[in-house]
């Protein structure tokens, strides 16, 4: 039995939705064309009813002002993340990064879909029909990824110019902290690496992460150990017998509760954790998980400037 | 009588003892870091570098311990699960025990415990709650223990656990994380000191089974039998579960769930020696731990500088020896 029954009703609604939209654009707007990786794609240049399906594109959509009507869970959490929580207090859940509830979605009658960029052809073809699909053609795990995502996100909700501003403003900030790092810490001092502890060892965070390229920005050395293979987003657990290979002068815990001291205080009952000398030298600074491990994108990049704020206060007040 | 089961059972100690202390030692000289087998030599001589000392005696030394205690535990525990149920396919993976002993401390997780604190007792009593559900649903047709009845149960026992163990991870996904971690049996990253806090139970359980070694033998043969020769097969079976359960979750919540090792020991330890539970039992002590700490020296060596999770490698290392027992021309039976 395969789904094309269901495929094909799908494509009936759709062809009444365009039908629709079509009505809408002819006596409201012109229409533009994206350029997605599954070809030209063709927007209302004023869309009223978006649906991210991506932490990435609900982040760049609220922080140029777009109220998206749906989103997807954040990892290892119940709503969407913390931080961008309080802007859309509205939003509909529509599913999980890995799963999308496709009934959710059409039941909010989106007239515009921002999807992740690994999205599935399968899951596009589905999508599609519902709605005008935007998957970036951006590849992953690349260090300006976010960047041009959140332009592609931009473009599709007709507000390409804001996003420019928003960015600029961050690479401004990001240039300012930059220079209190370098001027607090010798060159010497400012090699980091990211990790997510588990009590069997530690993960190593790729450097070309939405969040290790912003802290490489930031004027900190990002290292792996080479241990983070091509194209994924962080290592398997390090063996304990490893773990000086994440002992550098800096080591970022990313933490999944709100405060971070419960992950941090777990950790150190790790005797081969607490001998490394970055934890012996008290440079573990512990993030929001969600922020530094899951999210991407303008908002989440000004959260985590946010706490390299606090940082770079606690070495020169 | 089969030769197998006139091999003076003191030699046959005496050898797999012998095996065990090799893997022993094997365990502190290999890992997936630096110190190589002669530095850390040079730490069981006496010498070596501070870095070597403490990756054998503070890395080493502990999940070698763990995996002493745990193996000695799954080990006997299968033993006694198999004669107890009469049934080869008996482990204590598959009747409940393990089921019951995660759910219990993912309940305890969720309640605000945190893993390093009460998981072993209630690791405990959720082995000996799941270990007691699955004897009595199979019992309710008042047939004794037929052995197709308790494997069903036990079998639905586990799924419906497993399941609502996923609903409680779904309601709370901040303790997901912690709980994963533990529902993944691993011998790495375990604090040792549970070893003290479930050392009392394993002595109990110890007791338990040298009470019951000598009736069990004589229920393997019926329960008639057993009633003819002055037992009471209903107060022996109820020993020998509070014995499984006392060492599947003293296993359990200093290691996690680990599975195969249960199934696979007795199974060797009766080709070595005979289906006499007073044989195999003694023999399953030293069997446990070699299965269990040789899988972990894989572990941590087939993908350094990570490790590999241990039940993965349990299975890998114990079901070829199981393919070949079975392959064999006299099926070790019970």
């Amino acid at each position: 039995m395969r789904p094309i029954p269901f495929i094909t009703r799908l494509r009936r609604l759709s062809r009444g939705l365009l039908g629709a939209a079509l009505l809408t654009q002819a006596m409201l707007a012109s229409a533009q064309t994206l350029d997605t990786r599954f070809g030209p794609v063709e927007v209302d240049d004023n869309p009223q009813r978006v649906v991210t399906l991506y932490e990435g594109a609900l982040d760049a959509a609220v922080a140029v002002g777009a109220t998206p009507l749906g989103a997807v869970l954040t990892r290892a959490g119940a709503g969407v993340a913390d931080y961008i929580q309080p802007r859309v207090p509205q939003i509909a859940l529509v599913g999980s990064a890995r799963e999308t509830n496709l009934e959710a979605v059409i039941a909010l009658r989106p007239d515009l879909i921002l999807a992740p960029p690994n999205l599935s052809e399968e899951q596009y073809r589905l999508l599609s029909a519902v709605a005008p699909t935007i998957v970036p053609a951006v590849p992953r795990y690349q260090p300006d990824s976010w960047r041009q995502e959140s332009r592609i996100y931009a473009r599709a909700l007709n507000r390409a110019a804001e996003m420019e501003a928003v960015l600029a403003a961050i690479d401004t900030r990001i240039a300012a902290l930059r220079a209190r790092f370098e001027s607090g810490l010798a060159a010497d001092a400012r090699s980091a690496t990211l990790v997510r502890w588990m009590p069997q060892g530690a993960m190593v965070m790729s450097p070309s992460l939405f969040s290790t390229t912003l802290l490489a920005a930031a004027g900190f050395e990002v290292q792996d150990a080479g241990i983070v293979k091509p194209g994924r987003p962080h290592s398997s657990p390090l063996s304990q017998e490893k773990l000086s290979l994440i002992d550098r002068d800096w080591l970022f815990l990313a933490t999944l509760d709100a405060e971070g001291q419960a992950a941090l205080d777990a950790a150190r009952q790790s005797p081969a954790f607490a001998r490394l000398a970055v934890v012996k030298n008290d440079r573990v600074v512990t993030v929001d998980g969600q922020i530094w491990t899951s999210a991407s994108g303008p908002l989440a990049a000004q959260a985590l400037l946010d706490r390299l704020d606090q940082l770079a206060t606690s070495l020169t007040p | 009588m089969s030769r197998r089961d006139t091999r003076p059972l003191p030699v046959l100690l005496l050898a797999a003892g012998a095996v065990l202390v090799a893997i022993c030692v094997t365990s502190l000289l290999l890992g997936a870091g630096e110190i190589g087998p002669l530095d850390a030599l040079q730490v069981l001589l006496g010498g070596g570098s501070a870095e070597a000392a403490f990756v054998v005696t503070e890395l080493r030394l502990p999940r070698t311990l763990i995996g002493l205690t745990v193996g000695v535990a799954l080990g006997a525990a299968g033993a006694l699960m198999q004669t107890l149920a009469r049934n080869p396919l008996a482990e204590p993976g598959l009747l409940g025990v393990s089921a019951g002993s995660s759910f219990a401390v993912t309940l305890a997780l969720l309640a605000g415990a945190s893993a390093a604190t009460l998981t072993v007792h209630v690791a405990q009593l959720g082995a000996l709650i799941g270990c007691l559900l699955v004897l009595a649903a199979a019992r309710i047709q008042g047939v004794g223990n037929d052995p197709i009845r308790l494997v069903l149960a036990g079998a639905t026992l586990t799924g419906l656990l497993m399941s609502l163990m996923s609903l409680l991870l779904m309601l709370d996904q901040r303790s997901a994380d912690e709980i994963r971690f533990w529902i993944i049996g691993s011998l790495a990253g375990r604090d040792p000191a549970t070893l003290y806090a479930v050392l009392p139970s394993l002595l109990l359980a110890l007791v338990l089974v040298l009470l019951i070694a000598r009736p069990l033998a004589a229920l393997a043969l019926g329960e008639r039998v057993a009633q003819g020769l002055g037992h009471h097969p209903g107060r022996v079976r109820l020993l020998a579960v509070m014995a499984v359960a006392l060492l599947v979750g003293a296993a359990t919540a200093v290691a996690g769930p680990i599975i195969f090792v249960g199934l696979v020991v007795p199974f060797i330890a009766r080709a070595l020696a005979g289906p006499d539970i007073r044989r195999t039992l003694w023999l399953c002590l030293p069997l446990g731990p070699v299965l269990l700490i040789a899988a972990d020296i894989l572990a941590r060596l087939l993908v350094a500088p990570a490790e590999l999770p241990l039940g993965v490698l349990t299975a890998l290392v114990g079901a070829p020896v199981l393919l070949l027992l079975i392959r064999g021309r006299r099926l070790p039976t019970l």
